[in-house]
């Protein structure tokens, strides 16, 4: 037993080595989720603890594998949850997400508590919806006072009248709710137009199910997966009867909408969307035509049906809602108003999320259901109400000030004594614009820290309603706990905050449905072959063209190193040749002295342009790691993985030197760990993708690459051969970057000679970097990409018609000197081809997408 | 409006063009326009005529929520220039004449526009509050104060705050873009009409007054303006003015008075309305969203006349 199980615990006696900090002054008054008012563990937690008697035995080495288990799948999947994604330009500000081990458990009991009350509010916004949107009997009858809906920019009046398909409004809302000291459930706020952290759920339930197998099955915890089936299945109903309507037939193309890769939760974006099946899309590959939303994909615009939507509402269609968001898609709201699109959540719920809102649902309940609520709300106040805020105005200390209008820059703050006054001043300035609520110290949840204690910190729960397509609601039973770590009040994930997974337990049997896929008819099979985004498309393609291009300028690096640093005496000739295709690739800053008159130099510029930021290899790092970012959706965890882990790993293997310029010792090993992780990417996207428009189009895009590449090798070594004898370094070093040794000197064993090596480098259609084999490959791929013939004709027409433009008889006619000649001339031919059918495939496939077009109102 | 009225109402004319040139193709356009007049009590659509160069993939007509004429097209055509050149006939007559000072102190006005828990609502509650073009600023305030003397009726208030704004302010053609900030209108103190109506309805909503944009036309000379009198401003282009809801001490039916500040009238026969909202961004007279395009320059012209 180590000291850890020797920790005073008093009460636990059945676990006797957990043992939790003492809490802080104040504390007590809050309800304990993990333990009674005696300090005894509750029921639901001593079954959890018997269940993994590994944390009795040693909590504080337990623990610690758990966590670093919990980072390691964080980081192998790439969960990230991007900080202030309002000012952050670069996806970098993306920060792991933070998850503990133990979750949080809700009882059967509680639960049908929260699930009834989240039910009939869920059922209460919808209608206040429809109600707002509509005959606005709630403003004609003062239930709801007509600043919280017009003067909220999330009340959109081009919205005014248009009804949902199915008179749906909302299909998922979002409630924070937090337990009072008393035990009883509150709710905090709500959130209505595009919920976010249903992908997180589902991530940290993956995990911490695996965390505590046996926990897990004996507390009978409730599954979670049924609930994201519907969702799915009621915007993809909707969107069938949508589809039918249309004369689509009865396969509705249904996508997820994206801000796009700078969005706070793009992480969980892209999971859903993969989780869900759907493709996952931004504004620009979307457009509308005749009131009707399309996708803009390589084989033209295909109907879209449904969107589930995680693009803020004001940002949907910069030509009726806000001007400047060009994220959005113009015209969208015409097709809403045609009612020719399934939205999940409808345009226009934001003004529901004002705290001010939740003072008035007590009454709005009464008059549009009939009901009270079965969950209360904190007592609010709305100061744009004299009486309201005259009865609070006096008593304001220990509650909290709200801003009842978005976009003020101000969040909610606690009242101390000392500030009142000028609380006071600011409400009285503009009282419509806040309202003070009581504040309730939420219950504590159980927090492992390093030493194998266990900590009691404040916890928030969020838990989701989805409408079934019979506009019943459901209540996942599940949610995302967050809970405070620093500052007492924030359990916002921004703040430093962290979360736990839900453990909502159940009497009765436990929901094992997932989402495996179901059996398919032969329709949807055929449906299920989604086309490919124009966007996509374009990403896969520079994938294809920054994955070839990197392995060759590594493979050059390599070259170079060894050349310069070799113990042979390498030609004067061939060091220029060399050093102009290493400045050409970017390898070497602009000015660099050649190597045949400064070998030092030369080095040093080389290797220390390996480790600079932005230099060759690590802009085409980035570069990759850019395309692959935005292509997560379509990328397996691994493949994106790796492309995130090689510009990490590469720098890594210089680390040790600091900032200075690394040694080639260290530069070879780093280069050569790169050589063998984009091998293993190469592979994935050879092997492991489905052979789809877009991955022809990453082939093509790598073929593309290829060719020129080759090509300016050929065309700039070609310069250092003398066909008289005395070239083995540059026939080496040519073999070398077109990875051929191996086949040539099977084939020509020591011959230096120029048409064996044009015969295996440029003619040779088996050999896969030859010109003739790279260009069969990429005829091939070519004559697979959809269009018309004549447009796929067209395309090819940029290329020599067969073999690589020339034939071996042919270049064997001409003498030795002229021989070269011919060939660089080949060469350059060939670098200006592949250049120029790069362009034709974009403008061809990728004009739809938005890298050229810029959109602007006008 | 009887027919005797109707005959004794000058028919109006206005041809208006809007002419984008850009510096590179546009390949995709939608457009949204606010350019047919109002078809309701006080003024008669007679004939309306709508021409789009290049001609659109896709066109519809409606009416807004507060019944404003609307048409959103979709230009699919590449194209370097865009045309969008309306005529409308229209029979104007004017709003009929009441008592200003018989409308209600505008503090009572105020009052009923006020949330109070089961209390009465008012729909032009609505226009009480900020909008995109005109946010709540101290200055506004300060503008309006000295208009709103305790126990003024709501109407000559607005008729006082209205002359205060024309004399304050100096009219200056294409002094502003469509998108200068209201702040600094207020500092410089010149602007076009579109900002004389921002100024206004900013200052009125200050006081708690409910206060609407009127985007329209102006004949050059107003046809109820005595001989000689001085050519309107803003006639050349689309015009704008405001309206501020008044309720009457007598109880009355509450109505809108229009007013224009650029000129200090009350709008009579002599403005078309083209469509009403809380500020220009809610009836910009034309508004596109275009991929392409680069650097565009923009050309209106507007001809207004009696014809009858």
């Amino acid at each position: 037993m180590t000291a850890v199980s020797s920790l005073p615990t008093p009460h636990a006696a059945a676990s006797p080595s957990l043992a939790f900090e003492p809490s802080e002054p104040g504390a007590a008054e809050s309800w304990d989720e993990c333990r009674d008012a005696h300090g005894q563990l509750r029921p639901s937690w001593q079954r959890f603890f018997d269940a993994a008697p590994e944390l009795r035995d040693d909590p504080a080495a337990e623990f610690e594998r758990q966590r670093a288990a919990i980072a390691q799948q964080i980081r192998a999947d790439g969960v990230t949850h991007n900080v202030h994604a309002g000012e952050a330009t670069q996806p970098s500000a993306a920060r792991p997400w933070s998850l503990e081990a133990l979750p949080l458990i809700v009882e059967p009991g509680d639960w049908a508590d929260i699930e009834r009350g989240v039910l009939q509010r869920a059922r209460l916004l919808g209608a206040m919806l429809a109600d707002c949107y509509g005959p606005q009997r709630l403003l004609k009858d003062a239930l709801l006072p007509p600043a919280l809906v017009f003067r909220h920019s999330g009340y959109l009046r081009p919205l005014h009248g248009v009804v949902p398909v199915a008179g749906m409004h909302l299909h998922i809302v979002a409630f924070d709710v937090a337990r009072g000291s008393d035990g009883r459930w509150w709710v905090i706020s709500q959130r209505t137009q595009s919920p976010s952290g249903l992908g997180y759920v589902l991530h940290n339930r993956l995990i911490v199910s695996r965390l505590f197998p046996e926990a897990f099955r004996e507390l009978r915890v409730q599954h979670i997966a049924s609930g994201y089936r519907r969702l799915l299945d009621t915007v993809q109903q909707q969107a069938g009867e949508v589809a039918a309507r249309l004369g689509d037939g009865n396969m509705p193309r249904v996508a997820l909408l994206t801000p796009g890769p700078y969005s706070e939760t793009y992480f969980e974006h892209a999971y859903l969307a993969r989780y869900l099946g759907l493709p996952l899309v931004e504004g620009a590959d979307l457009t509308v035509r005749g009131e009707r939303l399309f996708l803009r994909t390589v084989e033209g615009l295909q109907p879209v049906h449904g969107l589930l939507r995680r693009l803020d509402d004001d940002y949907c269609d910069p030509l009726e809602l806000r001007p400047d968001s060009a994220l959005g898609v113009p015209g969208l709201v015409q097709v809403l108003r045609a009612r020719n699109l399934v939205l999940a959540n409808a345009l226009g719920s934001g003004f529901l999320e004002s705290s001010a809102v939740q003072g008035f649902l007590p009454g709005i309940g009464r008059a549009l259901l009939g009901e009270d609520l079965l969950l209360p709300s904190l007592a609010t106040w709305w100061c744009g109400e004299p009486a309201a805020w005259q009865a609070v105005r006096g008593d304001l200390a220990g509650r909290v000030l709200r801003p009842a209008f978005r976009g003020s820059g101000e969040g909610a703050r606690r009242i101390d004594v000392s500030h009142i006054d000028a609380m006071q001043r600011r409400v009285d300035a503009d009282p419509d614009a806040f309202s003070v609520q009581g504040h309730l110290p939420p219950s504590r949840a159980a927090l492992p820290l390093p030493s194998g204690r266990l900590s009691a910190r404040p916890a928030l729960l969020r838990v989701y309603a989805i409408a079934d397509a019979a506009d019943r609601w459901h209540v996942l039973p599940g949610g995302l706990t967050r809970v405070a770590t620093r500052a007492p009040l924030s359990v916002s994930m921004a703040e430093g905050g962290t979360s736990l997974d839900t453990w909502v337990r159940t009497e009765g049997a436990v929901d094992s449905f997932s989402m495996l896929p179901q059996r398919l008819g032969l329709a949807e099979l055929a449906a299920r072959r989604p086309p490919v985004a124009s966007r996509t498309a374009e990403n896969l393609f520079w994938l294809g063209r920054y994955t070839e291009r990197t392995e060759q300028a590594v493979r050059l690096a390599q070259a170079a190193l060894g050349l310069v640093d070799g113990d042979d005496d390498v030609p004067a000739p061939l060091l220029a040749a060399m050093s102009a295709l290493v400045a050409a690739q970017g390898l070497v800053p602009a000015g660099t002295p050649g190597a045949e008159r400064s070998p030092a130099r030369f080095e040093r510029n080389l290797l220390a342009a390996l480790v600079q930021r932005d230099g060759g290899i690590d802009f085409d790092l980035q570069s990759l790691a850019r395309v692959a970012g935005a292509l997560r959706d379509r990328l397996s965890p691994e493949q994106w993985g790796l492309v995130r882990r090689m510009g990490d790993s590469f720098h890594r293997g210089f680390a040790r030197n600091g900032s200075g310029v690394p040694s080639a010792a260290q530069a070879q090993p780093a280069l050569q760990r790169l050589t063998l992780q984009l091998a293993a990417l190469t592979g994935a996207q050879t092997d492991r993708m489905t052979r789809d428009h877009g991955w022809r189009l990453l082939s093509a895009g790598r073929l593309i690459e290829r060719l020129a590449g080759m090509a300016a090798t050929l065309a700039c070594l070609l310069e250092a051969f003398d066909p008289r004898g005395g070239s083995a370094a540059t026939t080496e070093l040519l073999l070398e970057l077109f990875d051929s040794r191996i086949t040539f000197r099977a084939r020509y064993q020591r011959h230096e000679d120029l048409l064996a090596l044009a015969d295996l480098l440029v003619f040779d259609d088996s050999n896969p970097r030859a010109f003739a084999g790279t260009l069969r490959r990429l005829r091939t791929e070519l004559a697979k990409l959809p269009g018309s013939d004549v447009a796929r004709a067209e395309l090819r027409a940029r290329l020599p018609v067969q073999g690589a433009g020339l034939t071996l008889a042919e270049l064997a006619s001409h003498d030795d000197g002229a021989m070269g000649e011919r060939l660089v001339q080949l060469a350059q031919t060939l670098q200006a081809s592949a250049f120029d059918l790069s362009d034709a495939i974009g403008q061809r496939y990728f004009a739809h997408a938005d890298g050229g077009l810029t959109m602007q109102r006008v | 409006m009887n027919s005797a009225e109707l005959d004794r109402s000058p028919l109006l004319e206005v041809e208006h063009l809007t002419h984008y040139r850009y510096g590179a193709p546009v390949d995709l356009a939608q457009h949204l326009a606010y350019l047919r007049p109002r078809d309701d009590a006080t003024q008669e659509v007679k004939d309306f005529d709508l021409q789009i160069d290049p001609v659109p993939l896709q066109q519809r007509s409606e009416l807004d929520r507060l019944g404003n004429p609307r048409a959103c097209f979709t230009v699919t055509a590449p194209h370097r220039e865009l045309r969008v050149r309306t005529t409308s006939r229209v029979r104007v007559r004017g709003d009929d004449a009441f008592e200003l000072g018989a409308t209600q102190p505008w503090e009572a006005v105020r009052e009923r526009l006020r949330y109070v828990a089961g209390g009465a609502f008012e729909p032009a509650a609505e226009f009480v509050f900020a909008s995109p073009f005109v946010p709540a600023l101290p200055a506004l305030r300060e503008l309006a104060l000295p208009a709103f003397a305790p126990g003024m009726p709501v109407a000559l208030a607005a008729v006082d705050l209205m002359a205060r704004i024309h004399a304050g302010f100096a009219y200056r053609s294409a002094s502003t873009e469509v998108d200068t900030p209201l702040a600094q209108v207020l500092v410089t103190r010149e602007g076009v009409c579109q900002d004389f109506a921002h100024v206004m309805i900013g200052a009125l909503r200050a006081m708690g007054l409910a206060a609407r944009y009127i985007s329209g036309y102006l004949l050059t000379t107003a046809p109820d303006a005595g001989a000689g009198s001085a050519p309107m401003l803003g006639a050349d282009a689309s015009h704008a003015w405001v309206s501020v809801w008044c309720t009457m001490a007598d109880g009355s039916p509450s109505r809108w008075l229009k007013l224009d500040p650029t000129n200090n009238v009350l709008p009579r026969t002599g403005h078309v309305r083209l469509a009403i909202g809380r500020d220009y961004s809610d009836v910009t007279p034309l508004r596109g969203v275009i991929r392409g395009g680069g650097e565009h320059q923009l050309e209106v012209r507007v001809r207004t006349r009696r014809v009858e």
